[in-house]
């Protein structure tokens, strides 16, 4: 059985930053990793080998997650449906920046937009940053999170898609733009 | 923007996640070949994928959890009662 178990120990890592992005805290990030896996350890025959494994984890660990929300119901996140749909190349755009001479790469960099990802991330509301989280940084199909989370496939792209929108809006708006840098045009 | 870009953007998430069948793939890639607006789109939200990845893998796990967990995995079945 200690074999089987060493198949779920490698996922240490990204169990431990994705719990990171829903707790905020790193000691509640530990706690719900310790938790998870000693479920985990406890269902371990319940667990059919040949499926993703990783998947498993993340569907224990997402319910561990959102009992403990449902029993502490702290600081309750705003559900800040974004009502039009924001991106920052149409900002961008719209402020006549020339994206086409430039990767975005280069923009990204330079803009400083990559400065506050996490911090970004852990803003979104939970149903939105859960999405976001497993399929951009868990690289998680529509299919897996639908069942990792019990929704369906359809709520998975609207809250990816709301999700990335909130991240970007944020991301947008903690580079300071507009007003920190001036345009650089004749203005008087 | 013609129905070819609408088409394109509309699918533009599903491609960058891999999540469209081969045959829409491949429209999606002969659109984006012909049309730099579009790819210019692409490539921006690609790349603010990559970011969101790039920036949340820095965090891994501590030492003393790896162990722990490392315990939980190499520990002995308890013997009943």
């Amino acid at each position: 059985m200690s074999s089987d178990f060493s198949l779920f120990e490698r996922h240490v890592d990204a169990l431990y930053r994705s719990a990171l992005r829903l707790t905020r805290k790193p000691e509640d990030a530990e706690d719900l990793v310790q938790e998870t896996y000693l479920r985990a350890y406890r269902y371990r025959n319940r667990f059919r080998p040949g499926t993703n494994e990783k998947a498993w984890l993340f569907t224990i660990m997402t319910n561990v997650f959102r009992n403990r929300l449902r029993q502490r119901p702290a600081p309750e996140d705003p559900i800040d449906a974004p009502g039009t749909d924001f991106s920052i190349y149409d900002q961008l755009r719209r402020e006549g920046m020339p994206v086409h001479l430039m990767s975005p790469e280069e923009i990204i960099v330079e803009r400083g937009f990559g400065d506050e990802v996490k911090r970004a991330l852990e803003e979104l509301p939970v149903p939105m940053r859960m999405v976001v989280v497993l399929v951009d940084v868990e690289d998680f199909s529509y299919k897996d999170v639908a069942a990792i989370l019990n929704i369906k496939i359809g709520t998975v792209m609207s809250r990816l898609h709301r999700g990335r929108q909130a991240l970007q809006k944020k991301l947008w708006e903690y580079s300071g733009r507009p007003k920190a840098r001036p345009v650089a045009v004749g203005v008087h | 923007m013609g129905d070819h870009c609408e088409q394109t953007i509309r699918n533009l998430s599903r491609y960058i996640d891999r999540e469209l069948t081969e045959a829409d793939v491949r429209k999606v890639k002969a659109h984006l070949d012909d049309c730099p607006p579009c790819d210019e789109v692409f490539e921006f939200q690609a790349e603010m994928k990559r970011l969101v990845r790039k920036e949340c893998c820095t965090d891994d796990a501590p030492a003393r959890l790896r162990a722990w967990v490392r315990q939980l995995a190499t520990e002995k079945p308890k013997p009943a009662g």
